[in-house]
């Protein structure tokens, strides 16, 4: 960072960034491959019990041991992704794309119903976050879709927050202002002029997102709140196999890698992209 | 740069100072005190025990394990009554019994313990407590001195056993309730603080009428999570612990620590839900279903693998080693039988997806248990593997909500618990508790005008042998229906530090903590 | 300023009202007759009888809109019921578990200010070296275990092996509260370490920074003096932001440490479905998050007059 800065420095740095980005690109191609094919690439039925095989250590024939129920762990770290992955992604896509519109709408009008949204996602905000998912999972019971559901009411507000005040910001800068004068009606401005320039900021921000929210839903596993068994799910092994970490480590340490691996990925994803669109890395200071 | 490696350092410094405050801490105190500290998974809300009081729920149970409480007598391991703050129980006549306590017998307040004091509990006790008054039958009660006559409404050949019962646990009625919850017992150690879910101190009873007692101050803990009982243990922090995961065994199977395990009746076993507002009532009235249920749950496999070995095979309701657990048959773990049973009856899978149907509905029953009790979750897992192998769809709620969750007739099929069912030494509770039309746990709506013939029997027969045959009929026609299934026995075990003595584990599981219990 | 202060906390009374209609709804909805409720936890079977009387004592045959004012009401004079469970006053439950709670907070921030600021600068004077990708990494390690798992992890280190800090809390202690906190720490500094870095590294791509090099200032003086004081602004704003979320995301660690605060209390209500309780931790946890908020907005128009002229929120 100490050398003198040029714009052949930057134009380096920008190719670099690039291909950054398409590695990492690759790398979530990748997982979201072997996530959609996991049933079918899987060395054994992930939910086939065998009591004989009980709790055996990691082998050429179980790369990641077996559990106490005899069930081979790679199987079901593999075919657990589509529910950790799947669920993830699904409850970051919601909120995100829900948000953004929400948010969009309300800073672009303005008015009463910004300010009733805004209250509207402050209830939700202040709403503890735990006991939305109890009353959830009493009305509906238990299970991944509802914690997911749970877990969208209250963490939506966050997206709608960011896409209002950039749309505000946006809405009274001079490009705006001048699609306006030249006649564009409100849908256009809203879709070709504001909607463009804040995507990055939401993208990146979902990205990031990805880990904290799988956190989330494994946390609402360990409360017995998540997925139910015999589901397999990262969080739920995590914390269905918490009590053998010290006599029986693969069992906990297996899907606490694959959660690392995953957000590691989106996370420098994430970063990537917001160094992507950073205008500062595009053009000389 | 410089600067900044100053302030890491300093803020490296003050986490050590931090630390050292813990260490020196965590020392014990040099003075002659004698501390226990004793580890607990069951002690909670959810197993109806929020406090010690014996007149509430199941608050009996922490009562007399942590010895505040004692009865009036004690049930041995072979399932016999012997004295214990009674020095006699004698059976006048079918309705009268006529008890004698013991004369050195005081509460831990230094009042005398007479048959007045024993009186004014039970009176307060079949008030407040329905299923002791169910059990009792008390019409009337006499004291003199230190003789109480007990006249009960009906003939109750097992009055004395149900008063060993954790509710019969004698306490001080002068005292009452207080609203500390810290109630006044007879029992070696005295309540100072009962924190629901989360802890109870007891000191030594200076005033105990049985022999001297070792420990100066005992603090129970509550915890729930059974990683934290065993990292626990392994620091030091607890002296003992009940309720630990099967999982962590292997951790303490060394010269730090010793095991105290026995056989118990606390059985493992399923109820089916014959409610006919019950969805699932046309699948679960169905004897084939219930019959492929008992046949496909893989016990042995469950305990020689799940439980580590330590538990033993059901076949009914109590364990071989009583009389009255000999003799019943029913089926034992066969898929091959299972799906013959199931086809026959017209469960078929037409849709390939592996699981059976009849008539449009799939086979699908809701399995109800509840996390505390470690093994209960292991055993629905299991089961749920077995019996998709014969294509029973099982879906498991695993709730700590589940004791109001079975009271709804509709929210479940089986509901899978664990149970002391000879905690008293003899049959007729878990009849009374779960079987029959006045039963209060009878949450599937089961009825059986046999079984009730036989439970009139049963209450009004003296004559062990004789109870022992009706039992083992009852039992009988509880397994020939299918409409219950019994898993397994739990081996109960504790684990302490090598150093701590006097802590025994016994069959009924009433007794955890006495004045034998010493450190050395 | 006043004028807006004043404005902001009335706007805060309706959201609170909306929440205490929410959460009373949805426990009506989820939860199963009180009385049956109550009554089932105090005794085994109850005649039709004595629950229609209990019913009219308590008011509940009354409309739910009636039930929900009178409850509102004695909400509002402290009075939020008793415990399904311990047939104890909410209220004074919970503040009896208010301080544990507070005091883990207050610990798990200073952890976090004390491991995530120092580690944040570094990583930034560093960046793209082998001290940032050790740093980066051990922060995305920290944002990829749920806390359960770090939990488990710093009892095996910190009590088991090294025998420094007890597994579960005796009481409200600096030695107990040193691996609860320590564990929702690490959660939250892998996060704000990422964000300290970013803020770090933004003024340090400032023209000033530069400028300042160039004209031989010592690197170690312009950090201290100049981009330190920038970013902390940003970094205070994100702890104060985050205390609402701690005191609501202790729940799970403190079931774990047998830590006997507000969210302890939480997760056994809501295991118990003890209402009463439930009821007075989602209002805490709203009070909580409306107040930081309203501080945290208008110490933002305070530090920055553009807000104030511009009536753009956040």
């Amino acid at each position: 960072m100490n050398e003198t800065v040029t714009v052949r420095v930057q134009k380096v740095k920008k190719n670099g960034i690039k291909a950054r980005l398409i590695f990492f690109l690759i790398l979530v191609a990748v997982l979201l491959l072997v996530t959609i094919f996991a049933d079918k690439i899987v060395p054994y039925d992930p939910y086939a019990q065998d009591l004989s095989l009980s709790r055996l250590p990691p082998s050429a024939s179980h790369w990641m041991g077996t559990d106490q129920y005899g069930r081979d762990v790679f199987s079901r770290v593999v075919v657990g992704a589509q529910t950790s992955v799947f669920s993830t992604l699904a409850l970051v896509g919601v909120i995100s794309v829900f948000g953004t519109i929400v948010g969009t709408l309300c800073g672009y009008y303005g008015g009463a119903l910004d300010s009733i949204v805004m209250r509207i996602s402050d209830v939700c905000l202040a709403f503890p976050g735990l006991v939305f998912a109890l009353a959830i999972a009493a009305l509906l019971g238990g299970g991944v879709s509802n914690a997911v559901i749970a877990l969208a009411v209250i963490s939506w507000p966050k997206y709608a927050r960011v896409a209002r005040s950039q749309t505000l910001a946006l809405k009274n800068g001079p490009f705006v202002s001048a699609a306006r004068l030249s006649g564009s009606s409100s849908m256009q401005m809203i879709l070709r002029h504001i909607l463009p320039n804040i995507i990055g900021p939401i993208l990146v921000t979902a990205m990031l997102d990805i880990g904290t929210m799988m956190m989330e839903l494994a946390g609402l596993s360990f409360l017995g709140l998540g997925a139910q068994p015999p589901t397999a799910e990262w969080g739920n092994m995590m914390s269905g196999g918490r009590s053998m970490l010290q006599t029986y480590p693969w069992l906990v340490l297996s899907p606490g890698f694959a959660i690392f691996l995953t957000v590691v990925i989106f996370n420098l994803l994430g970063d990537t992209v917001r160094d992507y669109m950073d205008p500062k890395n595009s053009r000389a200071r | 740069m410089k600067k900044i490696l100053a302030i890491l350092l300093v803020l490296c410094l003050s986490v050590g100072v931090m630390s050292g405050c813990g260490n020196s801490n965590n020392t014990p105190g040099t003075d002659a005190k004698k501390t226990f500290v004793f580890g607990d998974t069951t002690f909670n809300a959810e197993n109806e025990e929020p406090d010690i009081n014996p007149h509430y729920a199941y608050s009996g149970w922490p009562c007399i394990r942590y010895g505040v409480g004692e009865t009036l007598m004690k049930i041995a391991d072979d399932g016999t009554l012997q004295p214990w703050l009674a020095e006699s129980a004698v059976n006048v006549n079918e309705t009268t019994w006529e008890i004698v306590i013991k004369d050195a017998v005081c509460f831990s307040n230094g009042k005398k313990c007479d048959a007045a004091a024993v009186k004014a509990c039970f009176e307060h006790l079949i008030e407040v407590h329905e299923r002791a008054a169910d059990n009792l039958k008390i019409a009337s009660m006499e004291a003199d001195g230190q003789k109480l006559t007990i006249v009960t409404s009906e003939p109750n050949p097992i009055l004395m056993n149900y008063l060993s019962e954790a509710y019969g646990c004698i306490i001080d009625m002068e005292v009452g309730i207080p609203d500390n919850g810290c109630v006044v017992g007879t029992g070696p150690y005295v309540a100072t603080e009962v924190v629901t879910d989360d802890h109870v101190n007891l000191v030594k009873n200076t005033n105990y009428w049985d022999g001297e007692v070792h420990i100066d101050e005992i603090t129970v803990r509550t915890i729930s999570d059974g990683d934290t009982l065993a990292m626990a243990l392994q620091s030091g922090e607890i002296n003992a612990a009940y309720g630990m995961a099967y999982a962590s065994y292997p951790l303490f199977e060394n010269d730090n620590y010793k095991f105290t395990s026995i056989q118990t009746s606390r059985c493992f076993w399923g109820m089916v839900n014959l409610h006919e507002e019950n969805p699932g009532y046309s699948i679960m009235s169905d004897p084939a279903v219930r019959k492929a249920i008992a046949l496909g749950i893989n016990k042995q496999g469950f305990v020689d693998v799940l439980l580590n070995g330590y538990g033993y095979t059901a076949t009914g309701a109590f364990p071989d080693s009583f009389a009255f657990g000999k003799g019943v048959n029913t089926v034992s773990y066969d898929p091959a039988q299972a799906k013959t049973a199931l086809e026959e009856a017209g469960w078929v899978d037409t849709d390939g997806d592996g699981i059976r149907e009849k008539d449009g509905v799939k086979l699908t029953i809701r399995w109800l248990t509840y996390p505390s009790r470690q093994e209960l979750p292991l055993l629905a897992e299991s089961a749920q593997a077995t019996l998709k192998e014969i294509g029973i769809d099982v879906q498991i709620n695993n709730t700590k909500d589940h004791n109001n969750i079975r009271k709804d007739p509709t929210a479940w099929d089986i509901w899978v618990s664990a149970n002391v069912n000879a905690g008293l030494g003899d049959p007729q509770n878990f009849f009374d508790t779960y079987c029959l039309d006045a039963s209060i746990k009878n949450s599937g709506g089961h009825h059986s005008d046999k079984l009730e013939e036989l439970a009139a029997q049963l209450r009004g027969t003296f004559d062990p042998d004789e109870r022992a045959r009706i039992a083992v009929e009852m039992q009988q026609e509880l397994l020939d229906d299918n409409s219950y299934v019994f898993c397994s026995f739990l081996r109960m075990s504790m684990i302490m530090q090598s150093n701590v003595t006097g802590l025994e584990a016994h069959t009924c599981d009433f007794y955890e903590l006495t004045a034998d219990l010493d450190i050395n | 300023m006043k004028h807006y202060a004043l404005r902001r906390l009335l706007q805060l009374i309706p959201i609170l009202l909306a929440i205490t209609f929410l959460s009373y709804g949805m426990m009506r909805i989820a939860g199963s007759d009180v009385v049956e409720q109550k009554m089932e936890n105090t005794s085994g079977t109850v005649s039709q009888e004595m629950i229609d009387a209990a019913r009219e004592e308590l008011g509940l045959d009354k409309p739910f809109i009636v039930q929900y004012f009178s409850w509102l009401g004695n909400l509002l004079r402290g009075d939020m019921g008793t415990s399904y469970v311990s047939n104890k006053p909410v209220f004074s439950t919970f503040v009896s578990k208010l301080p544990a709670t507070l005091l883990l907070t207050l610990v798990s921030i200073l952890l976090t200010v004390i491991i995530s600021i120092p580690l944040g600068i570094w990583s930034a004077i560093k960046q793209n070296k082998a001290t940032d990708y050790v740093i980066r990494t051990a922060s995305f390690i920290g944002n990829s275990l749920p806390n359960f798992f770090v939990s488990l992890l710093l009892m095996y280190l910190f009590a088991i092996r090294l025998n420094w800090f007890p597994v579960i809390s005796k009481g409200v202690s600096l030695q107990s509260v040193a691996l609860p906190s320590l564990t929702l720490a690490i959660a939250m500094s892998a996060k704000y370490l990422r964000q300290v870095r970013a803020t770090v590294l933004d003024e340090l791509s400032k023209d000033y920074v530069l400028g300042a090099k160039a004209r031989g200032v010592k690197f170690s003086t312009t950090m201290m003096k100049s981009v330190m004081k920038a970013s902390l602004v940003t970094i205070i704003t994100l702890l104060t932001l985050s205390i609402g979320s701690l005191l609501g995301g202790t729940a799970i660690v403190e079931s774990i440490f047998m830590w006997d605060g507000v969210g302890k209390m939480a997760v056994d209500a809501i295991n118990m479905r003890d209402y009463p309780i439930i009821q007075a931790y989602v209002m805490w946890m709203a009070i909580i998050y409306v107040l930081v908020n309203l501080i945290t907005d208008l110490s933002y128009r305070y530090l920055d007059p553009r807000i104030r002229l511009g009536g753009i929120e956040q």
